[in-house]
């Protein structure tokens, strides 16, 4: 690989050449200096972390944390036996126990986030770009739940609506569940209309003039220019929206005030509930836990990243 | 042909104001619970517990600020919880935003093997999720002793190859390498080219970029939560002292007053830089 400064490449050619080396030399001291705290910083705290998470799923620990034994894949056998076939079903529901509850919990946030917040947040920028009466209010306003804290978010969602529908609101199946969604929804079009009308607001004018001359409407002009043309930030909103099944926790867990109840809890609040009591002898369980979703979910995020990225490729302005 | 286009404008306008009408709606349905919120910091308990729940005061009780800044939670006050959430922002974003800037600048304007596997990784873990690494991360943290520390969640901070890495690589790739060569000309070292030349020009989205991560932390609840529970900043504090106001006491207005003095300074933050984020939202590379 050559190694000089990339925009000097051009320009040193008629330097001699142990002068260019001693160069290269001193350009890789400078960057090693620089780089040597954040590379060390991502080795501890992704790489490690992540071989320790690995590790710690295929062994079992005593009282103390400390390692115990190698049992291989007995806590995965356990993750899944504890899904699939836990005795406790308060749902009415035969099939559905409370653990399937909280996968099917965690895997609709998916559903809402790709189905109903983006096409809303989509039509929302798309409207927003056009001449609307007031529409830098509503863009400042659109973006306040992006800057105020998620536990004054979650209260200002939950408090008023408690006085109306009542205290237990999140503690009943299905509707707390929705319960939760709705403000999932709620809370992210702000954030989705602040991606999009930014991605949205960059189309040329000119564009949606001529496709306007040649007769084209609201609906046309949205799904034949708008959507190909914010495309790569559709599909990264839609990445967000997946990787939401395994990672998301804090909302339900701030609106039910960290109620760790089977009817609003997710795969990453059992985690993060558990590892937040200390609950050192079941680590090991939470990382098999956490790797099994992993290894299943992240190669569809994969290939779903690669299929729609090729949808609309090429295009550009 | 005009007619044509006479009667779509006409459903052209009736779509906008319906969509305006709905604009409206989801505009009040963000600011009424603060308006209420506000508002309702100035009751006093008993006039908010005696059913004056959506109402103005009937008398405004501007010692609640003042009595929430003094309340005591596990023995620490408010106001140090304030305090906190201002010395982890300040010192987390200065930290994360700084080393991400540099890194930036290296990855971006210096060849050197590796320099792709950097990029690379940036990219694969932000679109690649990985769970159930907590209490590996815990027990890391506890190997280093920094459990439970203002050191520790400052080390979780300063992770740098994340979505800013990625903003403000894309902001050095469009400046000129010529200002450096013009630098270097004058003599001017690598380091000071990079601090007195490039930082200095890329400070548009490095000024975006420290607001947005600013914000970021001020309103952070898990890290702050996870390792460094013993001293809280405000957005952690905030939970505990909804749990303990609402519950025992049911002093609604207390919790509003705290909730008003965590979030105050964020929207003034906002509202001060609110055309540079805008701007450099916009610009920034957000697409892919």
């Amino acid at each position: 690989m050559a190694t000089e400064a990339i925009a000097n490449t051009n320009t040193n050619t008629k330097k001699p050449k142990d002068m260019s080396k001693r160069k290269r030399h001193r350009d890789y001291i400078f960057v090693a200096v620089l780089l040597a705290y954040p590379v060390l910083q991502f080795v501890i705290t992704w790489v490690f972390v992540n071989i320790g998470a690995l590790r710690l799923a295929f062994i079992r620990v005593d009282r103390a944390g400390n390692f115990a034994e190698f049992i291989w894949f007995d806590n995965f056998a356990r993750v899944l036996r504890n899904i699939f076939t836990s005795p406790e079903n308060n749902t009415g529901v035969s099939w559905l126990n409370n653990n399937l509850v909280v996968v099917l919990n965690s895997f609709g946030y998916a559903f809402i986030t790709i189905f109903i917040s983006l096409p809303l947040s989509m039509l929302f920028s798309y409207f927003l770009d056009k001449k609307m009466p007031l529409a830098n209010v509503f863009r400042v306003i659109f973006f306040l739940p992006n800057i105020i804290p998620v536990v004054a978010l979650t209260m200002s969602f939950a408090l008023p609506l408690k006085n109306v529908i009542g205290a237990d609101m999140f503690k009943n199946w299905p509707g707390g569940q929705m319960y939760v969604y709705l403000y999932c929804i709620w809370a992210g079009l702000g954030y989705n209309v602040v991606l999009l009308s930014g991605a949205i607001g960059r189309i040329p004018k000119e564009i949606y003039e001529s496709a306007q001359l040649d007769g084209a409407g609201y609906f046309t002009e949205f799904i034949k220019i708008t959507v190909p043309l914010v495309w790569p930030t559709v599909v990264t909103l839609v990445i967000v929206g997946l990787t939401n099944v395994l990672t998301l926790y804090l909302q339900p867990f701030l609106l039910t005030n960290g109620d760790d109840s089977w009817v609003t809890s997710t795969i990453a609040m059992e985690i993060f509930i558990g590892t937040s009591r200390g609950n050192t002898v079941q680590y090991p369980q939470f990382a098999a836990k956490g790797l099994l979703f992993s290894v299943i979910w992240a190669p569809i995020v994969m290939l779903v990243r690669n299929r729609m990225s090729k949808k609309y490729d090429g295009i550009d302005f | 042909m005009t007619s044509r286009i006479k009667k779509s404008s006409a459903g052209y306008k009736a779509i906008k104001w319906v969509v305006f009408a709905i604009f409206v709606a989801y505009s009040l349905s963000l600011l009424i619970p603060f308006v209420w919120m506000f508002v309702s910091s100035f009751k006093s308990r008993g006039e908010y517990n005696l059913g004056n729940i959506f109402g103005f005061p009937k008398e405004w009780e501007f010692n609640n600020l003042i009595e929430v800044l003094k309340f005591e939670i596990n023995g620490q006050a408010v106001w140090s919880m304030l305090l906190m959430s201002i010395v982890t922002t300040v010192l987390g974003t200065a930290i994360n935003v700084g080393l991400s800037a540099i890194s930036a600048y290296c990855v971006s304007k210096y060849k050197f093997p590796g320099r792709k596997l950097i990029y690379g990784a940036a990219i694969f873990t932000m679109i690649v999720p990985i769970v159930g690494t907590l209490p590996a991360q815990v027990k890391m943290m506890e190997t280093f002793g920094m459990m439970d520390s203002l050191i520790g969640v400052l080390f979780l901070y300063s992770g740098c190859f994340g979505f800013n890495f990625i903003m403000l690589y894309g902001a050095f790739e469009t400046i000129s390498w010529s200002y450096a060569e013009a630098a270097q000309m004058d003599g001017a070292n690598r380091f000071q080219i990079l601090f007195r030349i490039m930082l200095p020009i890329a400070r548009g989205p490095i000024i975006a970029v420290c607001i947005l991560q600013a914000i970021v932390y001020w309103n952070d609840y898990s890290t702050p939560f996870l390792f460094m529970n013993s001293v809280k900043t405000l957005a952690v504090g905030l939970q505990s002292l909804q749990n303990e106001m609402i519950n025992r006491e049911q002093d609604y207005p207390m919790v509003f007053s705290a909730v008003m003095v965590a979030v105050i300074p964020v929207v003034i933050l906002f509202a001060c830089f609110q055309k540079t984020i805008i701007k450099n939202t916009v610009a920034g590379g957000l697409k892919g």
